[in-house]
This record gives C-alpha cells, sequence and structure tokens, in this order.
C-alpha cells in the first residue's frame, strides 16, 4: 500500500477546515466556497481512488493503519474499511461535495450566507467526523469521532437554522449526547466485562459472556444508535432538527448523520453480538415496522414540506433495521443499499425543498401551488422534485426500489408480518408525497404572488448530480450492492456459525455464483 | 390604483362595484389607466401582433378562398406567393381608405420571418414548417372556429350567421362545391350521401373568409399606431383608443363577402351585394367570440359534464382574453401560447427592454408579453364599448342629465360582464400584474 488513502481522508478535511478557519485576513463568501469546493473535490477523487483500490473478494477489513496512540487506554489510532464503510464514505464525500458546491441553498433570494467561512469550515469537520467514524476500528477511536460530530452539527444548527433554531439545536445536542454516553457505557462495559485489553474491534470476543448480560449490553447500544438513528419512540429530536437546519445542514443530517446511527447499528450491536442479535430481532423488526407506519402516517397529516421530508426519513431508516433485523444475506445487502439511497433521496429531497424555500419563500403546502408551471414556475426544480419523490416511494427504475425490494425480499421470509407492514409503509410513502407533489408542482400559479425568481444553473448543479446518482443506481445496481455483498454475507454467517449459510436463505435466492467461498465453507 | 372622480356634477355617483372605471370611461377614457407605461406596453403589443396577423388574414383568406374544401389541406399554411403580394385595401397606394402608409403587400418582417425564421437561416419554407419554426396559424383558425361555433350572437345586427342558413347560401355552396369536386367522383358520390357534412365545411371556408376580412382591417390599423407611437403622436391611453373608435366607424361599412376561387373562375358564396359589413358582421361577432367567450382552455377548465365546470348556455362562456389566465402561457392545454409565441417574435426593442427589466427578464418574456397584450385587449374592448355608445346613444359631453343616465346604463351594463372573479379587469390596474 502506497498511500495512506484512510487517513488522508479523514485529515485532509480537517486540514482543509484549520485553514479555512485559521487564514489571516478576510475571506468572502465565494472564496470560502471555493475553498471547501477544493477540499471536496479532492476528498472525491480519494474516494473515487479508493473504489478503484477495494478488493471486492475480501469479506474482512482491509487497509488497515494502525498506530498506538494510548496504549493504556486501550485507544489505537486504528483505521480500516470493509464492504459496509465502503458505501457510507462514498456518500458522505459526495454529500459533503453537493454541499459545498451550493451552501446558500434555502437562503431568501436577497440574503447572503452569514460568517461562510464558519459554515464551511463546519462542514469540512462534519465530513472528517463521519469518514472517521466510519473508518474507526476502535472502539473508543469511533467514539471519539461520533462525539466529535456533535459540536460543529450543533453550531450548524444554532447558528444557520430556521426560527425556532435554539430549541431545535438543543434538543439535538442533549438527545446525541445521551446516545453518545449509553454508546461509551456500552463499549467500556464490553470491554471490561470481556477483559480486553485494548479497544480494537477485532480484538473484541462477547461469546464468553452469559447471555443475559449480552443482552444486556446490546440493548443500551440499541439505545444509544436508536436515537442516533432514530428508531421510533427515540426520534422526537428529529424533526425539529431538520425542519429548523438550513437545507445544506438538514442534507448532511440526513444524509450523512442518520447513517452513524445504522451504521454503528450493524457494526456494533450485530457485529459483537451476533447470536444474540437473534433474540431481539423480532422486536426490532417491530420498532422498525412501526416507524414504517408512523413516518408514513405522520408524514401525511404535516402541512410544512420539510417536516414531511424529515417524517419520511424516519419511515425509510426503518427498512433499515428491518433489513438489519432480518439478518439475511439479501436484506443485509438491502440494508447497506438503503442506506446508500435513502442519504442520495433524502439529500436530493432536502435540496429541492431547500431551492422552493428560498425561491417561493413558503414551505406552506396550502400556500405552495403550480411551481411545475414551465415560464413562471420552477419546472426543472418540480420535475427533479417528483423524480425524488418517486424514489423514495420506491418505484422502479431509481434506487429506492432496489434498496427497498432488497430488504423485503431478504426480510420477507423471516419477519413476514413486519415485512408486510412495511410494504403497507411504501404505500404511505407513495400516499404522502404524491399529496405533496400535487399541492406543490401541480395546481396553477397565483398571479397575485407568484413572481418567482428562477433558479440558476449552479443551483441546477448539485440536483442534477443526485438525481443521475440516483437513476443510475437504479439501474445499474450492481454498482450499488457489489461493495458491500461478501462483507454482508460474512456478518450473517458469522452470526449463524452453527448453520448452513443455505439454511438462512430464502429458498429461491441462489448465493452460488455471486459469493462462492461461503458455499465452500459450508459444503 | 387611479380613482377618477365622477366626470359630471349632472350625475350622482355610481354604485356599481367597478365605478371607478365607469367615472373613467364617461371622461372619455379607457378600461387601463392613462400612464405611459401603459401606453408603450399597449401599442408595442399592438405592433408585435399585427405582423403574425398580418400572416394570418392573408392565410385565412387564401384557405377560404383557395383550398376551400381540400380533404386533405396539408399545405393550407403553405401560402401562396400571389396572397403575401395580396394588397391591403386600407393600406399602401392602392388602398380604398389608407389607414397605414406602409405598403400594401405583406409586411417586411413577416417576409424576413418567412424565409429564415427564428433560425435566422434561408431554408426551404418545409423545414421551418416541421421544425416548427413558423407562424401558428392554428391560433387564427382556433379564433375563426369560435366565431364559427359561438352563433347567433349580435342578432338582430348581425345577418351573417343567419344567412348562413339560408337557401339561398345553400344553393350558391352547392354550385361551388360540385364545381370544386368536378371529376372527383368519390367526393361527389360522397357530396350525395351526406349533403350537410360539406356544406358544414363550407360555412367554416366562410367564417375563414370573414375573419380573414376583419383582420385584414386591424393589421393596418395596428401598424399604423405603432408608427405614430413611434413618432410621437399618441401620447395617451385616451387617444389611443379614440384612434381605434374613429378607425372602427371609418371602416365599419367595408363589405364582408365570401369568394371561391375554383381553375381561375369566382364563385361567390356569400356576395358583396348582400351587404353584410365588418362592423356587424365581423367585428362584434369577433369581439364577443374571441374577447370574451372562446372556449374553456383544456388545460385549466374540465369539460366533465357533471363536474359543471363548462357553463350550459354559450352566452356565459367567459375564456377570451379578458378573462384569460396568463401566467399559465407556455404550459400545456393554453391555447394562448400560440399566439404568444408568435409574437415574441416581432417585439419592438423598447418592449424587450422593459421586459429584460421586469420578473425573470428574457426567461418569461412570454408571460409578460402575454399580460401585456391583455392589456392592449382591455383597450381595444374600450375602443368597441366606446364606439358602440357612440352608434347608439349619446355623447359623453351631452348636456342632457337623462342621456348621460342612458350612458351610464350601458357602461354599467358592460361592466357588469367583468363582475366574475375571472377578470382580470382590476389585476390591470396597477402594474404589479405583469
Amino acid at each position: 500500500m502506497q498511500l495512506p488513502l484512510l487517513s488522508m481522508l479523514v485529515w485532509l478535511p480537517v486540514l482543509g477546515a484549520a485553514v479555512m478557519g485559521f487564514y489571516p485576513g478576510q475571506l468572502s463568501a465565494a472564496r470560502a466556497r471555493w475553498g471547501a469546493i477544493g477540499v471536496a473535490g479532492v476528498l472525491f477523487s480519494l474516494t473515487a481512488l479508493l473504489f478503484t483500490q477495494f478488493d471486492l473478494t475480501q469479506a474482512g477489513f482491509q487497509m488497515q493503519e494502525l498506530m498506538p496512540w494510548l496504549p493504556a487506554l486501550g485507544l489505537n489510532y486504528s483505521l480500516s474499511i470493509d464492504g459496509l464503510s465502503l458505501p457510507l464514505v462514498g456518500l458522505a464525500n459526495l454529500l459533503t461535495l453537493m454541499v459545498a458546491c451550493n451552501g446558500e441553498v434555502g437562503l431568501k433570494p436577497n440574503e447572503t450566507l452569514q460568517r461562510p467561512r464558519l459554515f464551511y469550515t463546519m462542514l469540512l469537520l462534519v465530513n472528517a467526523g463521519v469518514v472517521g467514524a466510519l473508518l474507526s476500528q476502535n472502539l473508543l477511536l469511533f467514539f471519539l469521532f461520533y462525539e466529535l460530530e456533535l459540536i460543529p452539527f450543533y453550531l450548524l444548527i444554532v447558528i444557520w437554522g430556521g426560527a425556532k433554531r435554539e430549541y431545535a439545536a438543543t434538543k439535538f445536542l442533549i438527545y446525541t449526547a445521551l446516545s453518545g454516553i449509553l454508546i461509551l457505557a456500552g463499549f467500556l462495559a464490553i470491554a471490561w466485562l470481556t477483559h480486553s485489553s485494548s479497544f480494537e474491534y477485532g480484538a473484541i470476543n462477547t461469546t464468553e459472556l452469559p447471555t443475559t448480560i449480552q443482552l444486556v449490553l446490546l440493548v443500551v447500544l440499541l439505545l444509544g444508535f436508536g436515537i442516533k438513528i432514530p428508531l421510533v419512540p427515540l426520534h422526537s429530536w428529529l424533526p425539529d432538527a431538520y425542519v429548523e437546519s438550513s437545507a445544506p445542514v438538514a442534507m448532511l443530517l440526513g444524509g450523512i448523520l442518520s447513517k452513524l446511527g445504522t451504521y454503528g447499528l450493524v457494526r456494533f450491536a450485530v457485529g459483537l453480538f451476533p447470536e444474540t442479535w437473534a433474540s431481539v430481532a423480532p422486536v426490532m423488526s417491530a420498532i422498525a415496522a412501526a416507524s414504517i407506519l408512523y413516518g408514513g402516517f405522520a408524514a401525511i397529516a404535516q402541512k410544512d414540506i420539510k417536516r414531511m421530508v424529515a417524517y419520511s426519513s424516519i419511515g425509510h431508516m426503518g427498512y433499515v433495521m428491518l433489513g438489519t433485523a432480518a439478518l439475511t444475506p439479501l436484506s443485509m445487502v438491502g440494508a447497506v443499499s438503503q442506506m446508500v439511497a435513502h442519504g442520495l433521496i433524502l439529500a436530493l429531497l432536502f435540496y429541492l425543498v431547500g431551492i422552493i424555500e428560498s425561491k417561493v419563500g413558503t414551505r406552506d403546502l396550502d400556500v405552495l401551488n403550480g411551481l411545475l408551471n414551465p415560464i413562471r414556475g420552477l419546472p426543472l426544480t418540480a420535475a427533479l422534485l417528483i423524480l425524488a419523490a418517486m424514489a423514495s416511494a420506491g418505484i422502479p427504475g431509481m434506487v429506492g426500489f432496489i434498496s427497498e425490494f432488497l430488504v423485503f425480499q431478504g426480510s420477507f421470509s423471516v419477519f413476514p408480518i413486519p415485512t408486510l407492514l412495511a410494504i403497507a409503509g411504501t404505500g404511505l410513502t407513495a400516499v404522502y408525497f404524491v399529496i405533496l407533489l400535487n399541492r406543490t408542482c401541480f395546481g396553477r400559479l397565483d398571479s397575485k404572488s407568484a413572481y418567482y425568481p428562477s433558479v440558476s444553473k449552479r443551483e441546477y448543479f448539485p440536483a442534477l448530480i443526485l438525481m443521475a446518482t440516483i437513476v443510475f443506481l437504479g439501474v445499474q445496481p450492481s454498482w450499488l450492492v457489489r461493495w458491500s455483498e461478501p462483507t454482508t454475507q460474512a456478518i450473517v454467517a458469522s452470526a449463524f456459525p452453527n448453520q448452513s449459510i443455505a439454511a438462512v436463505l430464502p429458498t429461491h435466492v441462489n448465493l452460488r455464483d455471486r459469493a462462492p467461498h461461503l458455499e465452500a465453507t459450508h459444503l | 390604483m387611479t380613482v377618477a372622480t365622477p366626470p359630471s356634477t349632472k350625475l350622482p355617483p355610481s354604485n356599481h362595484p367597478l365605478a371607478d372605471i365607469i367615472y373613467r370611461l364617461e371622461a372619455g377614457g379607457a378600461m387601463l389607466p392613462d400612464t405611459p407605461e401603459n401606453l408603450m406596453q399597449i401599442i408595442g403589443l399592438y405592433k408585435a401582433y399585427a405582423v403574425p396577423m398580418d400572416f394570418y388574414w392573408r392565410d385565412l383568406l387564401y384557405i377560404g378562398e383557395q383550398v376551400f374544401l381540400n380533404p386533405l389541406p396539408f399545405f393550407k399554411y403553405f401560402i401562396s406567393e400571389e396572397y403575401l403580394q395580396l394588397p391591403n385595401h386600407y393600406a399602401g397606394d392602392t388602398a380604398d381608405l389608407r389607414i397605414w402608409r406602409g405598403g400594401a403587400d405583406c409586411h417586411p418582417e413577416l417576409r424576413e420571418f418567412i424565409e429564415k425564421g427564428e433560425l435566422k437561416q434561408k431554408l426551404p419554407r418545409l423545414f421551418h414548417h416541421l421544425w416548427h419554426d413558423r407562424i401558428n396559424m392554428e391560433f387564427a383558425e382556433e379564433c375563426m372556429r369560435s366565431m364559427l361555433w359561438h352563433r347567433d350572437m349580435y342578432v338582430p345586427w348581425n345577418q351573417f350567421d343567419p344567412y348562413l342558413d339560408s337557401e339561398e347560401y345553400k344553393q350558391n355552396a352547392d354550385r361551388a362545391i360540385k364545381a370544386y369536386f368536378k371529376g372527383n367522383p368519390v367526393m361527389l358520390g360522397l357530396y350525395k350521401l351526406f349533403p350537410d357534412m360539406f356544406l358544414e365545411q363550407c360555412r367554416q371556408a366562410s367564417y375563414y373568409a370573414n375573419l380573414g376580412l376583419f383582420w385584414e382591417v386591424m393589421a393596418p390599423v395596428f401598424f399604423e399606431m405603432s408608427d405614430l407611437y413611434d413618432e410621437g403622436k399618441l401620447t395617451s391611453v385616451p387617444e389611443a383608443m379614440n384612434f381605434l373608435v374613429n378607425g372602427i366607424f371609418a371602416i365599419a361599412g367595408r363589405p364582408i363577402y365570401h369568394h371561391v376561387y375554383i381553375r381561375g373562375e369566382c364563385y361567390e358564396i356569400i356576395p358583396k351585394s348582400k351587404g353584410f359589413t365588418w362592423l356587424y358582421e365581423a367585428a362584434l361577432p369577433y369581439v364577443e367570440a374571441v374577447f370574451y367567450r372562446t372556449s374553456p382552455f383544456r388545460g385549466t377548465k374540465s369539460y366533465n359534464a357533471q363536474a359543471k365546470q363548462v357553463p350550459d348556455d354559450q352566452q356565459d362562456f367567459h375564456y377570451g382574453v379578458l378573462y384569460a389566465d396568463k401566467f399559465p402561457v407556455g404550459t400545456a392545454g393554453i391555447p394562448p401560447t400560440f399566439l404568444a409565441q408568435d409574437m415574441l417574435h416581432f417585439l419592438p426593442p423598447y418592449l424587450v427592454e422593459y421586459y429584460q427589466q421586469h420578473c425573470r427578464g428574457e426567461d418569461d418574456m412570454l408571460v409578460q408579453l402575454a399580460v401585456s397584450f391583455q392589456r392592449s385587449m382591455y383597450c381595444v374592448t374600450s375602443a368597441v364599448i366606446q364606439a358602440l355608445r357612440t352608434a347608439l346613444l349619446y355623447p359623453l359631453d351631452d348636456p342632457n342629465p337623462e342621456h348621460l343616465k342612458a350612458n351610464r346604463a350601458f357602461f354599467e351594463a358592460q361592466m357588469d360582464r367583468f363582475l366574475r372573479p375571472e377578470a382580470r379587469i382590476r389585476d390591470i390596474q396597477t402594474q404589479d400584474y405583469r
């Protein structure tokens, strides 16, 4: 290995943030943006390189970078990547680049971005924190990055947010801090109870622990990550935080940060307690179905399009949960795909809602109307919104369908009732998005008020890139699933060590072609 | 909103909801306020409208007189050179009554557009047509068809429409139809089987001629107004309106007829000797059919009979330019888009500059000009209302209060038509609507 690619992905944005933060003299908004675009662009190219370097035949961790840091604490600087974190790293870097391209989205027509320098510094720090957490192989290091996210996100919400931003930011801070405490408590307990010498992920073996203790630890982790995802009873910070955030911050919150929760769940809850997971899985599948239905019904009741999108996020994270709970090779691939799909779709939705808010000046469903009007409306924005909503509702041809269908296909044999409820949930998604589209895009413009400014090419750019990705991955899904298949299958296999993997598979799924090494171990 | 004070102390204030506009009409004004901005917009739009209109009237006559009952009129928009050079009766040196001082054959800007189009390239006309780089003649046909379909307007003054059902008309048409299909046994056989089918087509051709003859007058009027404005001789909205009123009276008696030319021979389906005149047989039905009524836009109203969105009674139709919602111009199902796109090619430079400074500038010029067009058509309708008042009632400065009362009753009755919420009359009172 020539380049310390992973470290570069983590530290380059930190370096960029430091340079931007401490740059002597004034930085105009445009220059700060170009600086952020530059750093994010380099990061994105490095990510592309990472994808080419990634060994698809290997299920485990690759590109290990290990440095002892505080051995007394068991804290090592240990980075590595596998098929679970790779797509999410790609997602995070793509979204960071898209946000850097247009951090002003959502502002009123004659408003400029306040404190642009701080904004883009925080953006780069967010990226560093998320990628760092995704790449960490050390539990404490993961926790460090996980907590590091708190500060920039708190600032992003509280400085650039909407009218009730203080309330929303504080709520977010408290919930996320609580999530951090639970996770830290879980990690510490795991390490101490297993008498592990370090917090290295690979060094921890929980199989010796009594089942009850495993269960308690698992529940603690579930609560911690469940807040972040969020799962239904723990979600109440989300609508406020998403709605009061500015559009780019909402993109980051929904697109990247929520993935840390599901990633943590798969990596630590499933990864560290693969066998105990089976005992909580039925409960989790019920919670997943509840999240999906709750998100759908709550979204139907909303009058604010951003709030609708926020509730849709709760519903869609439920699919990840369902796929993870089922823990079949197919459903796990579906869960990882759904994380990526949801990140792309939600970011696009928030971006478009931001454009609409800034041009029309309202997010109220009862006021918005006729945006598809080709001359006086926002036709391309509205068209993209329709496509994004269709992607979100699981219309074939776009990435949302692929991931949702993988989840359903994979989980039906294990949890048929929750899966059916989840399928009903996609129906609800279609319902509230049709409501949204009908009130927003269709209808006619009011000739008293509809003198909206047009959307510039630069403002369209991120939306078009995201849409292109969504459609491309929808028609060529192997580019979505190929990265994570070996890893997720290995995770599943580790959960059922005494069983042939074929037993947990739906009988009609033939994995022989996809993962010959798995078959080989059990034949 | 500029509020006109009551013009005379002889009348008590009006209780009409549009009283301020009624006072303005009584003072000799138009339905839209007299501002330089309004004047610029309406005159600029007359100019932009007149050039395609110069094509419309020529092609309408071409279709009515030459294409006639062609069952497959593929090339009906490919107007012959003869009709492009057809001298307008109200322009040029040979004019019956010279309204426009310019030439009698087709307008040079129109000629250039026919040759080069939007592409600014000399290509065969068929290519321009297939690339849709052309005048949207469908709009003119739609206006014609709405006159045809809204029959019985302005009875008993309008004699043209009842004449189409008369025995005399049927015989004239019969001769022309037989001559047109001479040597074509299939069509003649069909005519024998279904005579009404051909007769109705013939009526439509008569309305082609009717509308063509109507617009033959309006095009030079609008050209002349634009020239006068450029020369600084039209300085206010009432002046523009009065020019129209005078034009209406000057031209009121021009004959309306339908002659069909078949193999060099002229068939007088509606002869000039019937005495049909421009004002009663063309202008007033046109204003009623196109400015007020037309037909519901497919993109705004549901034709579902159970939904009852479209009135049962044709008198209640209110989809003309005075009521139209101009914001969806450019959208599917909005017919005026055709006209707006035609006018877009011929905007005078001062209007292009003006539109660039407002709303989305170049990007939504189509809607901005459609709104200006609506203003200009309110000015035309004002002229029609004033002309009717002049013809049927009393002068505005009549000393007799009873006569002024009759005038006011007339104006109030006219304004009653704008009380429905769709009417744009309140919107055009300010420049916020653009």
